[in-house]
């Protein structure tokens, strides 16, 4: 089973990404900042991390940043509503940036194509 | 001052005759001396009496002043040949009120002289124009000078009427000078004022020169040249003009107000004017020494003068002119050009004297006008810059409100879409459900839509991929980090082989790398060192080296450094190399490392000439 870590600070988005990627079969972790992002980590070892930008106590570049020096293995999509990132090299090192929307399709081609990669890498 | 010519003829006229009268008068008296009758000697004082008289007479027309005597009834007594000549008169005044032949209006009043003499008063001065005898205007001053008898009364006045008319004609070309010169000052616009100046020295009112031409001294490239010409270009216009002028009775006001700055404009002589360019070091030609002298030059017979070309000459067409000097604090910012080319008029001095008064006043407006002019760019580069920077600062006001408005907005959207989307799958048994769930989720798309829209408003252009030459961004890297280079004790040694062929790339991102690399290889040596660049050509790529002679890589260490966040250094965000080699692989490229410990460390980037298209575009993100 695939387990998902999604770091997400708002309550209901939270809650819409956990329903349907749970509905698509995988397992899914939560966390609601950066900080609670790098304690489930540690713990549940997830298979992919989807991360918000903006958001609380420790935002998702720099929670990104922290998880892949301590495992640079585990592949990270950054899910954000701001397209400015996109441009920004810090979140290149991301392996993929998806711009939020309604239509959750783009996010969840993005999932499959990242875990393909890693099962052909490793 | 030399005397009046007409008036020294006169006066040797008179001595002649006075002389002639006194040879008479000596012979008679011998003849008295020896004859002893009383009756001949009594007849001969008569007759000296009468010749002196006459010598009288004679001398007091010499003087050149109208005299007239006025009895208490202010009735003309006696008058001299000069006051019949001025006022024109054909019958005798004698007897007549002196008002009446002076159509003087001072009569009863306070200002009347010979009245005010009669009563005891100093007499004034009173001024009028008069029309005299051949047909000229004059301008007098009448004085009234009482005349006492022996009982110490004033029987008569003797009314001394000056001919006051050169003076006048001073004082009045003074005015107008004082009046052109305000009316200089007050005109800032270059161009204008260029025009006024020299419509002034060609206007019948002012200075009445047939055409007129002005030069500026261009600092920047050492030259004097033509700016504008006013004048006819031929002799018919000049007829036409000066027919037109005198029709209209243009006063200075009407000039000045019906100044028209297109008039004038496309002449030939205008067009001419403004193709002379002389350089200011070639005194040969008369303008020229005339700016570097800075002194009025009359030019009498060009054809002769040897300080006028031959091509100016021609130029000007016309064998008599005048430069003059426009000097502005000492220093001469042009020259004008002044002929009477139809009229053929001669220039005399006093018309150049005071045409110098003119154009000294009209040197200092133009240095004004210059002036202001400058200032009036540099306010309206300032102007411009500020409305840019308030542009750009309220389009960046703008871009942040707009960007934060949709992410705002954008989140509960993905929220209210997404459940939407997620109560779309189950099975309504109404079917009014499903069509308005449909509904929300359209609603939402189209929402969407325009904060995308708006969120690509601040967003910077794409990068593009051009034709780049590596070793020239190599070199502005090595210029913009020169200091640090010096800073850091590190001594750079380049060695790029010729003909290095163009990549196709993004020279910024490039450049980027660059930075990152040199960065790194200066971090490697604290205490300095020798830095070494080299790019040379392989098969169908390009290789740039860059070597420090610093502390090497371990190798536990090696097979990290390009893994993003993974960083040696205390302050380092473990980016740098990542990113570089995500670049570097963008372009089709590879970044190789050695590092022998003790030696230092080689990284090696690999560009492709060709680069293989579709493999590196922003668009896509790449994997890792």
């Amino acid at each position: 089973m695939t387990t998902i870590l999604l770091v997400e600070d708002d309550k209901n988005q939270r809650l819409l990404y956990e329903q349907e990627l749970k509905h698509d079969g995988y397992d899914v972790v939560t966390a609601s900042d950066g900080k609670e992002a790098l304690e489930k980590v540690q713990k549940q070892l997830p298979d992919i991390v989807i991360m918000d930008i903006n958001m609380p106590k420790m935002d998702g570049i720099e929670a990104m940043g922290r998880i892949l020096s301590k495992n640079k293995a585990i592949p990270v999509i950054i899910n954000t509503a701001y397209t400015n990132y996109k441009d920004s090299f810090m979140s290149w090192v991301a392996d993929a940036y998806v711009v939020k929307s309604s239509e959750l399709s783009e996010l969840k081609g993005k999932i499959k194509e990242v875990l393909a990669n890693k099962a052909k890498d490793s | 001052m030399p005397l009046d010519e007409n008036l020294s003829k006169k006066i040797e006229e008179v001595c002649l005759d006075l002389r002639v009268d006194s040879a008479q008068q000596d012979a008679e008296i011998t003849e008295d001396l020896g004859g002893v009758e009383l009756p001949k000697v009594s007849s001969g004082l008569k007759e000296r009496r009468k010749l002196e008289r006459r010598n009288k007479d004679k001398i007091i027309d010499v003087i050149g002043v109208g005299l007239c005597l006025l009895n208490k009834e202010l009735k003309i007594t006696w008058a001299n040949k000069t006051f019949y000549d001025w006022l024109n008169l054909k019958d005798s005044p004698l007897g007549k009120y002196c008002h009446d032949v002076y159509h003087c209006d001072e009569i009863g009043t306070d200002s009347c002289p010979a009245a005010s003499v009669f009563n005891g008063k100093a007499g004034g001065i009173i001024e009028t124009w008069i029309e005299s005898g051949s047909m000229k205007k004059m301008c007098v001053q009448h004085v009234a000078i009482p005349i006492h008898n022996r009982d110490g009364n004033i029987n008569s006045v003797l009314i001394l009427t000056i001919d006051s008319t050169e003076s006048e004609k001073t004082v009045h070309k003074l005015l107008l000078l004082q009046k052109l010169g305000e009316a200089m000052q007050g005109t800032l616009h270059l161009d204008k004022l260029l025009h006024l100046i020299l419509t002034c020295v060609t206007s019948g009112y002012a200075f009445g020169f047939n055409r007129a031409m002005l030069f500026l001294v261009n600092k920047k490239h050492n030259v004097l040249n033509g700016k504008l010409a006013v004048g006819p270009s031929s002799l018919e216009e000049a007829n036409q003009t000066w027919k037109e002028l005198s029709s209209k009775h243009s006063s200075l006001k009407d000039i000045f107000k019906e100044l028209d700055f297109s008039h004038n404009i496309d002449t030939p002589f205008n067009t001419m004017a403004k193709l002379m360019v002389y350089s200011l070091s070639d005194t040969r030609e008369v303008v020229i020494f005339c700016a570097k002298e800075k002194k009025p030059i009359i030019i009498k017979d060009a054809v002769n003068d040897p300080r006028v070309t031959q091509e100016f000459r021609k130029a000007l067409g016309v064998n008599e002119f005048v430069c003059v000097p426009l000097i502005a604090k000492n220093e001469t910012i042009g020259v004008i050009v002044a002929d009477n080319i139809y009229t053929g008029e001669p220039i005399s001095d006093d018309r150049v004297s005071i045409l110098t008064m003119f154009v000294n006043q009209a040197a200092l407006a133009i240095e004004n006008a210059e002036t202001y002019k400058r200032l009036e760019d540099k306010i309206n580069q300032l102007t411009e810059a500020q409305r840019r920077l308030i542009s750009s600062e309220r389009l960046a006001a703008i871009g942040s409100m707009s960007s934060y408005v949709a992410h705002e907005i954008r989140n509960p959207l993905v929220t209210i879409g997404g459940f939407a989307k997620a109560l779309s799958r189950f099975t309504f048994t109404d079917s009014k459900i499903e069509a308005n769930i449909n509904i929300i989720i359209e609603e939402v798309k189209r929402l969407e839509k325009i904060l995308n829209n708006i969120t690509d408003f601040g967003k910077p252009s794409k990068p593009e991929k051009v034709d780049t030459q590596v070793c020239e961004i190599m070199v502005n890297t090595c210029i913009l980090m020169e200091n640090y280079f010096q800073e850091k004790n590190i001594n750079v040694r380049k060695e790029f082989e010729a003909d290095v062929p163009d990549i196709s790339g993004d020279p910024t991102q490039i450049k980027q790398v660059f930075l990152n690399m040199l960065m790194n290889a200066v971090e490697a040596m604290p205490d300095g060192g020798d830095l070494d660049i080299k790019i040379r050509r392989a098969m169908t790529s390009i290789e740039i080296d860059i070597v420090d002679n610093g502390k090497s890589i371990p190798k536990e260490v090696l097979q990290n450094i390009f893994d993003p966040f993974f960083t040696t250094k205390p302050n380092g965000t473990g980016v740098g190399l990542s990113i570089s080699l995500k670049i570097i692989e963008d372009h089709g490229g590879n970044i190789d490392v050695k590092s022998i410990s003790g030696e230092g460390t080689t990284m090696t980037m690999t560009l492709p000439v060709i680069s293989r298209k579709g493999v590196c575009s922003n668009d896509d993100y790449p994997s890792r």
